[in-house]
């Protein structure tokens, strides 16, 4: 190891203390924050005194508790249904003929960002969407629709919103951990015993996979629970989801409403922890105090596996054509299935001005994912290291997945309130700092793999050789590393040129990116310009993620040859 | 002859005072632009229709040109936000190097602004394409707020419906008429969800109508009578929801959502502040060309609406240039264009050119008094916001 006072040492526990400040320090003081002002203790806004008045307006609020029960039903059935289909589509389909296609065609679905699926599904659903255009040509009947999935009263759309999206996230999640499982033996065992695959997949496998794909539910359900964008593009509106009532009270005119939204942003992340709790009271009920089910006989629930992963993957890959065709129509009016007239000049008009908005986006998304992913790096070596002494403190990784796991909007409340007390404005800093929070959790997750994997008796054979413990890094295991490093690179810039609350709250608005003009667009309805916006949200990411599967392709081959020249 | 040798050197020293008096005018606008220059104006505004997003992006390019000055449009869905940050920075004590340099308001917003004296000094009378302003125009006030040149006017505002001549052959021109029409229609008329500025508007015509421009709606609310001078109107919306768009569990996000509804054959009728919006929107696309705006017969709401600059802005010289340069006969019939924006102008006439010179108004009707309409969206979101 390191001798405690080489310079290298130093400069890497000074990198250790810079990525602790900027990621973890600043949840402190934010969940500070948001303490102190749902209390009404806000002495930059000249409330000196802690009080309930926060609350008070809170419980006062026409519907808030409909709200609270329509968040709850959001965030339940969107996780339950993403869990549930998700796993019949492995049971139905792993290692099928039709498994590789399902597994090809996830990273482009998964990388389809929300706000622009939220498009494309209003586009799709709403009472004049293509399918009210389809079943009025149908039917002869172009009397409108009268349902609608779209700010529908019980949050349907935006359930099922949810759980198409995240459907592709968890099959991602679990693909991995089916791997760490020892399938094949388990369906010879089960066979043995008499128990068909489809029995052995929910009595043996099920169990196990719930236990180990409880994070990314966590992670699932959090998301449901607080997301904004996506609710204002097609969530209900009477009431709201509680997280847009805190956005709104939080723009609201009268600045009385801000200690309400301050304690409304404290019950969020209330019912945040609520949740986590059910999920994990769920898994234990399900696999260790109710398993009876597991051996009581043969017999197995039919999952619609097939027409979930046939839906799933169906929808999403309608998003982008019909996208496509809002982007160049000029005259579309219902229930003409096809635009009766076309016109370029949205786009022609549009990116003329937008090459800013993307300039922002993409200088933002790649400083501050460059930067996290420094940290990631910094943080798991960190952790490895302090894991070969016993006793040592390590970072938790309940501390990392944090900014994952909380409210977004609760948490950003802290910060602003941290930000309120700096008396110099500095919008692009915080900006930068708030994305860098937030893209660091999924980065350092996504390099966890690679770090586990990796062998550690090449460090241990080149430190006995005496090279450098930099060196040893550089030159052994960062060229092993390198495909992951690429990837997680490329998952922060994806997550940072998503941001919409961190974006508009910490930028003050002044700053735009592709993402925050798509959210707006999209909710005052301009429909062939969101389009665009959605068009553009999904290019910038997919660019990265090119970029980064070609240099890992490239790395990959580079690690093979060296190996293979190594062993002729 | 005598009088005329004393008239000359009075004459003489008046004309000497005015010119000396512009000259110093001119010296201080100079000094303002010089500041101006290379500033970059954060203008928060109303960012729901496209053509008022490209009208700013061109007005971008001309500042740019002509003052070097970068009009950055922060789009916003309501700028009460706006406010509400400006009154956090008001308590915070943050004096100078705010995050807005200029904003779009009108009535409530900008009483509130006055109110928590987010507003810097008086700039109107220093710009010097005040003199074209049409002075005749209710310009010293705003919803019954005297505006003390706090406020420089931008254009005029008009609460008015669109219909699509092949749907409806008469259109409802009276609230009960409206009534009337849903009745036989079922599902198919709506407004925006209050506090959306249309449909708060729509609110307030509807109140004038149905309590026959009660005058107390000119003053300010008062609780105690309130419950009585609304109830026709919650009588009223009793009735119509039923009646409307999703029987009224839902509205429309906002005005540019039933034009769009409209278009959609969701809805019969669509709201616009601005008469000429259904010509633009035609050029774009948006609407079918067999589309119309028609007023009310009572008339239509109407309004001006205004620029301000708050008192901590970072670029206030950058701002008044814009202002100024948003006042130009220029920028204003560009924006009264029909093609372009539309949106009817605040200057005399004889300066203006183009298709904007065209723009009749309809008949129109005074806002009512600023505190109605805080009271009418917390009663409305009281009944039906949940």
């Amino acid at each position: 190891m390191y001798k405690s006072s080489s310079p290298a040492s130093i400069s890497f526990k000074l990198l250790v203390l810079v990525a602790i400040f900027i990621c973890f320090v600043p949840l402190f003081p934010a969940l500070l924050g948001l303490f102190s002002s749902a209390f009404a203790y806000l002495p930059a806004l000249g409330l000196k005194q802690f009080s309930l008045l926060g609350f008070e307006q809170l419980i006062q609020w026409p519907g808030l508790f409909e709200s609270i029960l329509l968040t709850l039903l959001i965030t339940f059935s969107s996780t339950f249904l993403a869990a549930l289909l998700s796993f019949a589509i492995i049971q139905s389909m792993w290692q099928s003929k039709r498994w590789k296609w399902i597994e090809t065609l996830l990273a482009p679905i998964l990388g389809l960002p929300h706000v622009t699926f939220a498009i494309g599904f209003v586009f799709l659903f709403s009472p004049s969407g293509l399918f009210s255009r389809v079943v009025a040509l149908l039917t002869g009947d172009s009397s409108n629709a009268t349902w609608s999935l779209i700010h529908d009263q019980y949050g349907l759309g935006l359930i099922m919103l949810l759980t198409l999206k995240e459907i592709p996230f968890i099959l991602l999640m679990s693909l991995a951990l089916l791997k760490q499982l020892n399938l094949k033996q388990t369906f010879q065992t089960a066979h043995s015993l008499g128990y068909s695959t489809k029995q052995a997949w929910q009595k043996l496998i099920l169990p196990q996979w719930l236990v180990k794909i409880r994070f990314s539910l966590f992670a699932v359900a959090a998301y449901s629970l607080s997301v904004v964008d996506i609710a204002l593009i097609i969530g209900p509106t009477k009431p709201y989801p509680l997280a847009v009532l805190v956005w709104q009270w939080f723009n609201h005119a009268d600045i009385n409403h801000y200690t309400t939204a301050s304690a409304g942003a404290l019950l969020l992340m209330l019912l945040a922890i609520f949740t986590l709790t059910m999920i994990r009271v769920f898994e234990w009920l399900v696999v260790t105090k109710w398993r009876h089910w597991l051996t009581n006989g043969r017999y197995s629930l039919p999952l619609p596996g097939a027409l979930s992963v046939y839906i799933c993957y169906g929808l999403s890959l309608l998003i982008l054509p019909i996208l496509l065709l809002w982007s160049v129509a000029f005259r579309w009016s219902f229930p003409a299935l096809l635009p009766t007239n076309w016109s370029f000049s949205y786009w022609i008009d549009e990116l003329g001005y937008a090459s800013e908005t993307i300039n922002n986006s993409v200088v933002i998304a790649l400083i501050s994912a460059s930067i996290a992913l420094l940290f990631a790096i910094v943080i798991h070596e960190f952790n490895v290291r302090r894991s070969r002494r016993k006793h040592s403190v390590y970072i938790p990784d309940i501390l990392i997945a944090l900014p994952m796991l909380a409210p977004q909007i609760s948490l950003l409340f802290g910060l602003q309130i941290t930000a309120l007390l700096v008396p110099q404005p500095h919008y692009y800093l915080w900006v930068l700092w708030a994305h860098i929070i937030f893209t660091f959790p999924y980065i350092y997750l996504a390099l966890n793999g690679a770090y586990k994997s990796y062998d550690k008796r090449l460090d241990n054979v080149a430190l006995s050789l005496g090279l450098h413990p930099l060196k040893v890094w550089w030159k052994i295991k960062r060229p092993q590393l390198m495909p992951a490093i690429l990837l997680a690179w490329a998952v922060g810039m994806s997550v940072s040129l998503a941001q919409y609350l961190p974006t508009l709250m910490l930028g003050a608005g002044r700053i735009a990116t592709i993402t925050t003009e798509a959210v707006a667009l999209a909710s005052g309805q301009q429909r062939r310009l969101s389009a665009i916006y959605a068009l553009l949200q999904t290019l910038l990411p997919f660019i990265f993620f090119l970029l980064a599967v070609g240099l890992s392709r490239y790395y990959t081959n580079k690690n093979n040859q060296q190996h293979s020249a190594r062993t002729n | 002859m005598k009088q005329g040798t004393i008239m000359k050197p009075i004459l003489t020293s008046l004309l000497l005072l005015i010119s000396s008096f512009t000259f110093a005018n001119q010296s201080d606008w100079q000094t303002v632009t010089d500041k101006a220059r290379g500033q970059t104006v954060y203008f928060f505004a109303w960012a729901g229709s496209n053509e008022i997003n490209n009208y700013l992006r061109w007005a971008n390019k001309s500042l740019q040109a002509q003052y070097g000055v970068t009009l950055k449009h922060v789009k916003v869905s309501d700028v009460s936000e706006s406010i509400s940050q400006l009154v956090t920075e008001k308590i915070a004590n943050k004096n100078t190097d705010g995050r807005v340099d200029m904003l779009w308001v009108n009535g409530e917003n900008f009483k509130s602004m006055k109110q928590h004296q987010l507003l810097g000094a008086a700039f109107v009378e220093q710009l010097p394409n005040w003199e074209f302003v049409d002075k005749t125009l209710p310009i010293d006030n705003d919803f019954a707020e005297p505006t003390l040149g706090l406020e420089a006017p931008w254009g005029v505002g008009q609460l008015v419906f669109i219909y699509d001549k092949q749907t409806i052959k008469q259109p409802p021109t009276s609230f009960v008429d409206l009534l009337a029409y849903a009745q036989q229609h079922p599902g198919k008329i709506s407004y925006p969800k209050p506090p959306a500025f249309h449909g708060t508007s729509f609110l307030k015509a509807a109140l004038l109508e149905l309590s026959n421009n009660d005058p107390l709606l000119y003053q300010a609310v008062d609780s105690k009578n309130f419950e009585a001078i609304s109830a026709p109107l919650w009588e009223y919306l009793d009735k119509l929801h039923p009646l409307a768009w999703q029987k009224g569990d839902q509205f429309p996000a906002n005005g540019g959502a039933t034009l769009q509804m409209l278009d959609d054959k969701q809805l019969d009728i669509a709201i616009s502040f601005n008469p000429n919006e259904v010509i633009s929107a035609q050029v774009n696309g948006t609407l079918a060309t067999t589309t119309a705006a028609y007023a009310m017969q009572a008339g239509a709401l109407s309004n001006i609406h205004f620029l301000a600059i708050p008192w901590n802005a970072s670029a206030r010289e950058g701002a008044l240039v814009a202002i100024n340069f948003l006042l130009s006969p220029e920028a204003q019939s560009r924006k009264g264009d029909l093609a372009i924006w539309g949106d009817p102008t605040v200057l005399e006439k004889q300066h203006i050119t183009g298709s904007a010179k065209e723009t009749t108004l309809f008949k129109s009707i005074p806002e009512p008094h600023p505190s109605w309409q805080a009271a009418l969206e917390q009663e409305w979101q009281k009944r039906y916001g949940h």
